[in-house]
C-alpha cells in the first residue's frame, strides 16, 4: 500500500492568519480519502495545497512538506504544470468552459501538444465513459457543453479532469451543487473511479463521507483532530470533539 | 414652538408650492429640450440632405441613384459639369476602417489582455494612464502626427517598395492613423471583460495544466468574447465618423475605388470637410445629403455587427 | 499523464515566445503615446513661448523715414555666419525665419549713433510733422526705398544683398518695416469665449435635465424614452453635430441677433449640445451617490422640493458636476470638426462674438491645410491643447477621488 501523498509539518499563512496548522498525514494509494469538518476549518485551503491552486493568492506562505511521487512539490525547480497534469481537480461548482463538450475534454491533453485526431478521439470518449457520459453525449459532442444539465456538467468537468490521466483527483464539495439524483450518479462514478485512481473529496455531508471514503481525516480550525480507516472513525472516534462533530452537535 | 409659527402661513406655504411647480417646469424643459436635439438632427439632416434631390430651388436636381451609385465627384470648379458621387466614398470608407481594424484589433485585445492579467500592479497603473491619454488626444493632434511622421514613413517604404505615393497620403496612412484613434476605445472594453470572466474558469483551466498563457488566449479571452466584440463595434463607430485626422492625411482624392494601398484616397467624412471654406448653393448643401449616407452607414453598420454578435453567441449556448 | 522533460522545456519555450508577442503588441500603445508627444515637443517646442500667445496673426507693416542721411561707421564685434553689417548705416542685418517658417530679414543691431535711430512714421501725422518712433531691436524689414527710389532693396533679396544695396544710397525715403504675426492670440480669446458662451448655456439645461430624471420624473416609459433619446447623442460623430450646428444653430442666431454666417454663438450652441450628454451623465452619477434618506429628512423638516434639491442635494453635486464640466472643457478645446462647420475657419486677430473666428484646434487645421503646412505652429499648438487636456483630466480624477472618499 503504497502513498500517494506525504505530508510532513504542514504550516499555511494568509498574511497573520495562519490557516493550516503542523499537518502530517498520509494519502494512500488508490482509495478514497474525504476531508470532513465544520466550514472555515482548512479542508479546501489543504486540498488546494495538494495541486498549488494556493499559488494564486499573493499573500499565501507555506512551510513544511508535501511530497508526491517522492517529490517535495514545492521545491524550486518542481514544474507546477507537470503537478497538475498529476493531480487533477473538480471544482464544488462546475465550471465547463464555453467551449462544445468534445473541447471541453480535449483541452487538457491538447493544451500538451496532443494534435492527432484519432487519439483525441479516443481520450475523450474513454475519458466520457469512465465519467459515466458518454451515453447521454455522445451524438452531441460537438454541441456547446452550457447545454447540459448541472449534474452533466459536473461529469463532465470529472471526465475533463481524467483525460488528463492524473494519479490522483481532487474533488472540493463536487455535489453541493447538485441534485440527490445527480449526487447519487456522482458517488457511484467515484467508487468506480478509486479503482484506477487515488481520490480525495472535501465534503461537508457525513453520510457521504461514510458512504464513499475509505479513509476519513478530521479538521478543526486548521488542526487535523484525527484521521484514520472511515468504518472506525464513524463508529468509534477517538477523539471527543470527532465524536461531537459526527453526532451533530456542533457544525 | 410659537416662535415658528408665525412664519408657517397659509401665504408661505402657497408660495412654496407655486415656487415648486414653477421649478419643476423649469426642469422639465430642459430634459425636453436635451431629449430634443437628437430628433431635431435626425430631421434637419434629413430635410437639407434630401433637397438636392428633389428641391426646386436649385437649378438642376441631383439624381439620387447615380449619387449613391457613383464613383467620382466633381464639383463644378474646374468648368466641367457637377457630378456628384459617393459610392466610392463608401465603398472606400469601408475599406479603410476595415484594414484600421487589422491594426487595432489585435493590438487592443492583447493590450487589454495585458493589463487585466499579465502586468504588475505598477505597470498596469502606467498603462491604464497611458490608454486613457490615448483616448483624450483630439483627432486634430492625431491628423498632425499623421502628416508630420506617419506620412514621410510611408512615402519612403513607397519608394523603397517601386511605388508611387503622394508624399505619403495614402489609404495605409489613413487606416494607420485610424488604427491608432480606436486602440483605446477597444483595449478599455477588451481590458474589462477579461477581468469580470468568472475566476472558476480560469482556475478550472489551470488545474488541468495549463500554463498561464494557454489559459489567457484559450478560455479567458474566448469567454470575454461577447464584450470584446461590443467594444469592437464601439470603435468601428468612431472610425466610420471620424473626419478630421482623415481629411488631413487621405490625400482626398475625387474619384474611383482605392484598393492600393500606398494610393491617395477619401472618405465621406473627409469629403465633407473638403473645401468647406469656399463653398455655396448646391456644392455646401450636398454635404448634408454626405452626412445623411454617414449616418446611414454607422446605423446599418451597428445592426449588421449586432445581429452577427446574436448569431455568435447563439452559437455558444446551442 | 507522462510528459517528457523534452516536452516540458518545448511548451515552456513555446509559452514564453507567445508572452514575447503579447507584450510586443501591448507595448504598441506606449509608443504611440511616446512618439506623438516626442514628435510635437520637437517640432513646435521652439516656437512655444510667452510671444506666440499674445502676438498677432497678420503681420503689421509700417513705414518710417528715416530722417538722417548715411555716415561711416565701425562695427567692433565678430559677425555669426547669417548676420551682415552696414558700414554706411551702423546697423546689422540678419537671415532668419519667422514664425511660419518664412524667410525674413531682421535688423539685429542699431548702433548708438546710426541713423536709424531717428525714423518717423509715415502714417501718423500730426501738426508737426510725423510722428518719430523706435524701431524695435530684431524687427523685419520688408522693403528699403533709397534714394528716390535710386536703389530698393527688397527682404527676398537677403541680408547681404540688402546690406549691399543700403550702402550705396545716402537717404532712406522709407522703408517698411513688418511686425511679424503668425501668433495665436486670437485663436486663444476665442477658445476662452466659446468656452465661457458654451458652459453657460449646457451647464444650466444639462444639469436640471439630470436633476430632473434623477429627482423628479417618475420611472415611467416617458422617462425612459427621454433618457435613450439623450444618450443616443453620445454616438453621434463629431461632423455631425458640425452639420447640425450649420444647419440650425447659424440660420437660428442670424435671424434672431442679425449676423451673416458662422459665429461663435453658433458655435457655442452647437458645443452645448455636444457638452450635455457629458454634464448630464456626471450630474446623474454624483446625484445617484447621494444617500435617499437626505431628501426625506429634507422635506420631513418642512422644506419644498425646490429647497431640497438647492440647498441640499446640488451642494453635495458639485464635485461631480465640476468633473463633467472639465471633461467638457477639454471637449471644446479639441473639437475640431464640428467648429469647422458651426463657425467656420477664419483666423481672427480681433475677436467678436457675432463673427466667425478659429479656436485653437481649428487653427491648426488652417495652419495644416493648403500647400505648406505649418508643422511648427501646429505642433506647437498641439503642445497647448495637449496640456490642457492633460491636467483638465488630471484635476477631474482627483475631484472623482476626493468625492468617493466621501462618507455618508
Amino acid at each position: 500500500m503504497k502513498n500517494e501523498f506525504e505530508i510532513k509539518d504542514l504550516n499555511l499563512f494568509y498574511g497573520d492568519f495562519q490557516a493550516l496548522k503542523n499537518l502530517s498525514l498520509d494519502i494512500e494509494t488508490n482509495k478514497v480519502t474525504a476531508l470532513i469538518g465544520p466550514s472555515g476549518c482548512g479542508k479546501s485551503t489543504f486540498l488546494r495545497t495538494l495541486n498549488r491552486m494556493n499559488d494564486l493568492i499573493d499573500s499565501c506562505k507555506i512551510s513544511g512538506d508535501i511530497n508526491f511521487d517522492n517529490n517535495d512539490i514545492y521545491a524550486a525547480e518542481y514544474d507546477v504544470i507537470y503537478l497538475r497534469t498529476n493531480v487533477g481537480m473538480v471544482f464544488q461548482k462546475p465550471n465547463p468552459f464555453p467551449m462544445t463538450i468534445y473541447d471541453n475534454v480535449a483541452y487538457g491533453p491538447r493544451c500538451q501538444g496532443i494534435k492527432d485526431k484519432r487519439i483525441l478521439d479516443k481520450i475523450v470518449e474513454n475519458s466520457l465513459k469512465s465519467a459515466a457520459l458518454w451515453d447521454e453525449v455522445q451524438d452531441r459532442l460537438k454541441k456547446s457543453a452550457m447545454g447540459l444539465s448541472g449534474g452533466q456538467q459536473q461529469r463532465l468537468c470529472i471526465a475533463r479532469a481524467i483525460a488528463m490521466e492524473p494519479k490522483v483527483i481532487l474533488m472540493d464539495e463536487p455535489t453541493s451543487s447538485l441534485d440527490p439524483i445527480s449526487t447519487q450518479k456522482i458517488e457511484n462514478l467515484i467508487d468506480e473511479l478509486k479503482k484506477d485512481y487515488t481520490i480525495i473529496i472535501v465534503t461537508h455531508s457525513m453520510q457521504q463521507a461514510a458512504r464513499i471514503s475509505d479513509s476519513t481525516v478530521f479538521f478543526l480550525l486548521g488542526e487535523i483532530i484525527e484521521s484514520g480507516d472511515t468504518k472506525t472513525i464513524f463508529s468509534n472516534p477517538s477523539d471527543k470533539r470527532t465524536e461531537d462533530y459526527i453526532t451533530g452537535r456542533f457544525g | 414652538m410659537a416662535m415658528i409659527s408665525k412664519y408657517v402661513t397659509k401665504e408661505s406655504i402657497r408660495r412654496k408650492n407655486l415656487q415648486d411647480k414653477i421649478v419643476k417646469n423649469i426642469f422639465f424643459s430642459s430634459t425636453i429640450l436635451s431629449a430634443s436635439f437628437i430628433i431635431l438632427i435626425v430631421i434637419f439632416i434629413l430635410v437639407k440632405g434630401i433637397a438636392p434631390f428633389v428641391s426646386s430651388k436649385y437649378i438642376s436636381n441631383v439624381n439620387l441613384f447615380d449619387f449613391l451609385t457613383g464613383i467620382k465627384w466633381l464639383d463644378g470648379a474646374t468648368g466641367i459639369s457637377t457630378d456628384y458621387g459617393v459610392g466610392f466614398l463608401i465603398i472606400n470608407t469601408i475599406i479603410v476602417v476595415l484594414i484600421s481594424l487589422l491594426i487595432s484589433i489585435p493590438v487592443s485585445i492583447l493590450t487589454g489582455l495585458f493589463i487585466a492579467k499579465i502586468a504588475p500592479k505598477r505597470v498596469r497603473e502606467i498603462f491604464r494612464t497611458v490608454v486613457e491619454l490615448l483616448a483624450s488626444i483630439p483627432s486634430i493632434i492625431y491628423g498632425v502626427f499623421g502628416l508630420g511622421v506617419i506620412a514621410p514613413v510611408i512615402m519612403n517604404i513607397a519608394e523603397v517598395l517601386g511605388f508611387q505615393s503622394s508624399g505619403g497620403l495614402s489609404l495605409i496612412t489613413t487606416s494607420i492613423v485610424l488604427g491608432m484613434m480606436t486602440i483605446p476605445t477597444i483595449t478599455v472594453i477588451s481590458e474589462n471583460s477579461i477581468r469580470s470572466v468568472d475566476k472558476i474558469l480560469e482556475e478550472g483551466s489551470l488545474a488541468l495544466g495549463a500554463s498561464p498563457t494557454q489559459t489567457q488566449l484559450k478560455v479567458l479571452i474566448p469567454a470575454a468574447k461577447s464584450g470584446i466584440f461590443a467594444g469592437i463595434i464601439l470603435g468601428i463607430g468612431r472610425a466610420l465618423g471620424e473626419a478630421t485626422a482623415v481629411s488631413m492625411v487621405s490625400g482626398n482624392r475625387f474619384s474611383g475605388l482605392v484598393f492600393n494601398p500606398f494610393d491617395t484616397t477619401s472618405t465621406l467624412t473627409s469629403r465633407m470637410l473638403l473645401g468647406i471654406k469656399e463653398t455655396t448653393g448646391i456644392d455646401y448643401d450636398i454635404r448634408f445629403s454626405v452626412g445623411l449616407v454617414l449616418m446611414l452607414v454607422i446605423i446599418l453598420a451597428n445592426i449588421i455587427l449586432k445581429v452577427i454578435m446574436k448569431k455568435v453567441g447563439n452559437l455558444d449556448d446551442n | 499523464m507522462i510528459i517528457s522533460d523534452r516536452k516540458l522545456k518545448a511548451r515552456r519555450r513555446k509559452d514564453n515566445s507567445v508572452k514575447g508577442i503579447i507584450l510586443s503588441f501591448s507595448s504598441v500603445g506606449l509608443l504611440v503615446f511616446a512618439s506623438i508627444l516626442i514628435y510635437i515637443f520637437k517640432t513646435g517646442g521652439g516656437l512655444v513661448g510667452y510671444d506666440l500667445l499674445i502676438s498677432d496673426y497678420q503681420d503689421f507693416n509700417t513705414d518710417v523715414i528715416v530722417n538722417e542721411v548715411s555716415g561711416d561707421f565701425t562695427y567692433s564685434s565678430t559677425l555669426d555666419d547669417d548676420e551682415y553689417y552696414s558700414n554706411k548705416w551702423d546697423v546689422v542685418l540678419t537671415d532668419t525665419k519667422d514664425r511660419e517658417g518664412k524667410d525674413i530679414v531682421v535688423i539685429s543691431y542699431i548702433g548708438e549713433n546710426s541713423p536709424l535711430r531717428d525714423v518717423s512714421d509715415l502714417n501718423s501725422i500730426v501738426d508737426s510733422g510725423f510722428v518719430r518712433v523706435n524701431i524695435p531691436i530684431n524687427s523685419s524689414v520688408d522693403s528699403i526705398i533709397l534714394d528716390d527710389y535710386d536703389f530698393i532693396a527688397f527682404s527676398k533679396f537677403g541680408a547681404e544683398t540688402m546690406v549691399d544695396i543700403m550702402n550705396m544710397g545716402t537717404s532712406i525715403d522709407s522703408m517698411t518695416l513688418v511686425k511679424e504675426g503668425g501668433g495665436i492670440r486670437g485663436s486663444l480669446i476665442t477658445t476662452l469665449y466659446l468656452i465661457g458662451l458654451t458652459l453657460v448655456i449646457a451647464v444650466p439645461i444639462g444639469v436640471f435635465s439630470a436633476i430632473y430624471i434623477n429627482e423628479y420624473a417618475r420611472k415611467n416609459k416617458l422617462t425612459k424614452y427621454m433618457k435613450t433619446m439623450i444618450d443616443m447623442l453620445t454616438g453621434v460623430p463629431s461632423i455631425i453635430f458640425g452639420l447640425m450646428g450649420a444647419a440650425i444653430f447659424i440660420p437660428f442666431v442670424n435671424g434672431t441677433i442679425g449676423t451673416s454666417g458662422g459665429s461663435i454663438i453658433s458655435g457655442a450652441l452647437t458645443m452645448a449640445v455636444i457638452l450635455l450628454p457629458v454634464i448630464i451623465k456626471s450630474t446623474e452619477e454624483a446625484l445617484k451617490v447621494i444617500p435617499f434618506d437626505i431628501r426625506t429628512a429634507s422635506l420631513s423638516l418642512g422644506a419644498n422640493q425646490t429647497q431640497t434639491t438647492f440647498k441640499v442635494i446640488l451642494p453635495s453635486a458639485i464635485p461631480g458636476i465640476m468633473t463633467g464640466i472639465l471633461l467638457g472643457i477639454g471637449r471644446i478645446i479639441g473639437e475640431s470638426a464640428a467648429l469647422i462647420y458651426a463657425i467656420g475657419a477664419s483666423i481672427k486677430d480681433k475677436v467678436i462674438l457675432k463673427e466667425r473666428s478659429t479656436t485653437l484646434a481649428v487653427h491648426i487645421w488652417t495652419a495644416m491645410s493648403g500647400d505648406r503646412p505649418n508643422f511648427e505652429l501646429a505642433s506647437a499648438i498641439s503642445i497647448i491643447i495637449l496640456g490642457a487636456v492633460i491636467i483638465l483630466n488630471i484635476i477631474a480624477k482627483i475631484l472623482v477621488k476626493r468625492v468617493s472618499k466621501v462618507s455618508y
